[in-house]
């Protein structure tokens, strides 16, 4: 060990004295490259503002791409060849893409964030609005978190296993109707989310939670189905071929070996299915319809839910309801954010976990 | 599963009645034989076998041998059923395992497969399971039994060469094991229902010389208590491990693949009875 010790120093060190070869990141010239397209870009934004006197920003940021965008494609394909500048080109078109997208996003959240911080506090989360008037301060959302969490998990409890089965029928028994019932399933998952409430507000008249969770469930059956069966044909078809080669009957394959694999990947189906859920307004429109107390019973009266207690309060000529549905818009994002961030783990995990990565 | 039919004893008698053999007999000890006769095989209306018979003694390893795609595994399919699991596949010819046909009236397909276990060319563990519970997966999935669980896994794993490796780390997930050590665990997985012939399909080419070795081994000690078929490309390793071996050829593109000649793994590869044999032994094609 002593006299390892210091040789395996050594070679550290000789590993450290060696220049490491650059090979990625810009060159100079391309630095000057852009550095000369970009001022030629902003330069003709701004002759062409001047001179036509234009005062709209949007279309100068536009104009000054497009020409920053051209001028960098000419200057490297005088030094290089087109093939070189056109692969240039659709690089900086990709990452302006991804960059406008991005910051459309956080402009979004950081929007909503602003605006539902004034009066997102302990109160928002635990009062309802039954007895605060419109223009008082206090009361909250209570009565729609409530409302949200108990349609959600109704239809979930129902959307679930039905999507697992039907996914499992499609992909593993590859039935004779799973054709028919793949077409059923695509045409379901077009229908409008304003239908599948009226559907339900006509067949099952009234007002109650539960019949938001049936509009919901007929929502998003299609969507969980469609994720679970993408999940899978994740599943090695080797592992199938293994439990079969060791006896066992169809339905153990898939009890024991095909779900268990698929465990995460279900389960962020599931997640991403309840985070459509969560942010539907229109089939909660007429059969939960919404209401400014806590209604803790879903299978009567009444129950409000986040996205309709943001429609009732942001129609409103008034500025404290207005705040009010900043408010419960951002509970929502972040229930949503926290749904989609847990998935996201999840599958992580099951990738590491079956050594894809 | 009441009571009264347990005591029964016609009931008895009538599963362990040898006229009409709808069961494979569960208690069989030792090695078994299996023999092909005029096995034919079709994908849809592609014939990629044509009349295929091979004698696969008890208690010895059979080789089949030959160029890719010249159907030797398609055959090793059929001899635990697993050719009929890929849609459109059919099959002629019968398959006997012990006298018994495996594709007679009666017999379970999972009886079969629980008798003639197979191990694949790509090491498959279940990522969702632990080692130990890898070895007893096909228990599990069979519905079968064990007395005491512990005593199997360490004699499948022992089968299987691989007990000194992991005894210290069975609750680890199976993925977590070198490809070679996958491969072996899978053997064990095979090994734990107990099956009478053990099918494998180029156990060896995705893996490394040195576990490539120690999974040869494992195959010549498995030998001698199970029959074993293995298919390979390496033909130095059908000299290794087989006492039989059998040459696989499609002669012209399209055209079936059949077996041109079958014997003695020493015959077979010094003094072949037919041209083509020995041009593909000693490397002059394949």
């Amino acid at each position: 060990m002593v006299d390892d010790a210091p040789q395996m120093d050594d070679s550290a060190a000789m590993l450290e004295t060696q220049a490491k070869r650059k090979v990625r990141g810009l060159t100079r010239p391309e630095w000057v490259e852009y550095a000369i397209a970009l001022v030629a870009g902003i330069s003709l934004a701004l002759l062409l503002r001047t001179l036509l006197d234009w005062d709209d920003l949007m279309g100068s940021a536009i104009i000054a791409s497009i020409a920053f965008i051209g001028t960098h494609y000419l200057i490297i394909r005088e030094r290089t060849s087109p093939d070189v500048a056109l692969d240039k080109v659709v690089t900086t078109v990709m990452w302006t893409i991804a960059g406008v997208i991005v910051a459309m996003l956080l402009w979004m959240l950081s929007y909503v964030t602003v605006r539902g911080m004034k009066l997102l506090n302990w109160t928002f989360l635990t009062t309802d609005l039954s007895t605060t008037g419109s223009l008082e301060e206090g009361g909250g959302a209570l009565h729609a978190i409530i409302g949200t969490a108990e349609q959600v998990a109704l239809a979930t409890i129902v959307v679930v296993p039905v999507a697992v089965l039907t996914a499992v029928y499609l992909h593993e028994l590859k039935g004779r109707l799973a054709g028919l019932i793949r077409f059923v399933v695509d045409s379901l998952s077009g229908v409008p989310s304003i239908v599948a409430g009226l559907l339900i507000f006509t067949v099952w008249p009234g007002y109650a939670g539960i019949k938001a969770s049936a509009a919901l469930a007929i929502l998003t059956l299609p969507i969980v189905t469609r994720a679970s069966e993408e999940i899978l044909r994740t599943v090695p078809d080797s592992l199938r071929e293994a439990s079969l080669a060791l006896g066992a009957p169809q339905w153990k394959v898939v009890l024991r070996v095909v779900l268990p694999t698929a465990r995460t990947g279900l389960a962020t189906a599931t997640i991403l299915g309840v985070a459509r859920m969560a942010g539907e307004t229109a089939p909660a429109l007429y059969t939960a319809f919404g209401s400014a107390s806590v209604n803790p019973n879903p299978l009567s009266g009444a129950q409000s839910s986040l996205p309709l207690f943001v429609w009732d309060l942001i129609r409103v000529p008034d500025q404290r309801q207005n705040d009010r549905a900043w408010a419960g818009a951002l509970v929502l994002v972040i229930i949503v954010l926290v749904l989609f961030a847990t998935a996201r783990w999840l599958s992580a995990r099951a990738d590491k976990k079956l050594g894809r990565r | 599963m009441t009571t009264h039919l347990d005591h029964d004893p016609q009931h008895v008698d009538t599963h362990k009645m040898p006229v009409t053999p709808t069961h494979l007999d569960r208690d069989h000890k030792g090695a078994s034989a299996l023999v092909a006769t005029d096995v034919s095989c079709w994908f849809g209306n592609r014939q990629v076998l044509e009349r295929c018979s091979l004698n696969m003694e008890p208690g010895k390893v059979t080789a089949l041998i030959g160029p890719s795609g010249c159907g030797k595994s398609t055959f090793l399919r059929t001899l635990n059923r697993m050719h009929e699991v890929v849609p459109g596949a059919k099959i002629a010819g019968t398959v006997e395992l012990d006298g018994q046909d495996i594709y007679g009236e009666g017999l379970g397909v999972t009886e079969v497969r629980m008798a003639i276990g197979m191990v694949f060319q790509k090491p498959n563990p279940f990522p969702s399971m632990s080692i130990r519970d890898n070895v007893l997966a096909g228990l599990k999935l069979s519905g079968k039994t064990a007395g005491d669980k512990d005593e199997l896994v360490e004699e499948s794993l022992r089968g299987a060469g691989l007990w000194n490796e992991v005894k210290d780390r069975l609750h680890d997930g199976g993925m977590s094991l070198s490809g070679g050590q996958q491969q072996r665990l899978c053997i064990a997985r095979s090994l734990a229902v107990k099956p009478r012939v053990l099918l494998m399909d180029e156990p060896c080419s995705a893996l490394d010389p040195i576990s490539t070795r120690v999974v040869e081994e494992t195959v010549i000690e498995l030998a001698e208590k199970i029959t074993i078929v293995i298919v390979t490309h390496n033909m130095q390793q059908a000299q290794r491990v087989s006492s039989q071996c059998a040459f696989f050829l499609v002669e012209e593109q399209k055209q079936p693949g059949r077996i041109v000649e079958a014997g003695d793994t020493g015959v077979l590869f010094t003094n072949p009875r037919d041209q083509r044999t020995l041009d593909y032994v000693t490397g002059r094609f394949g």
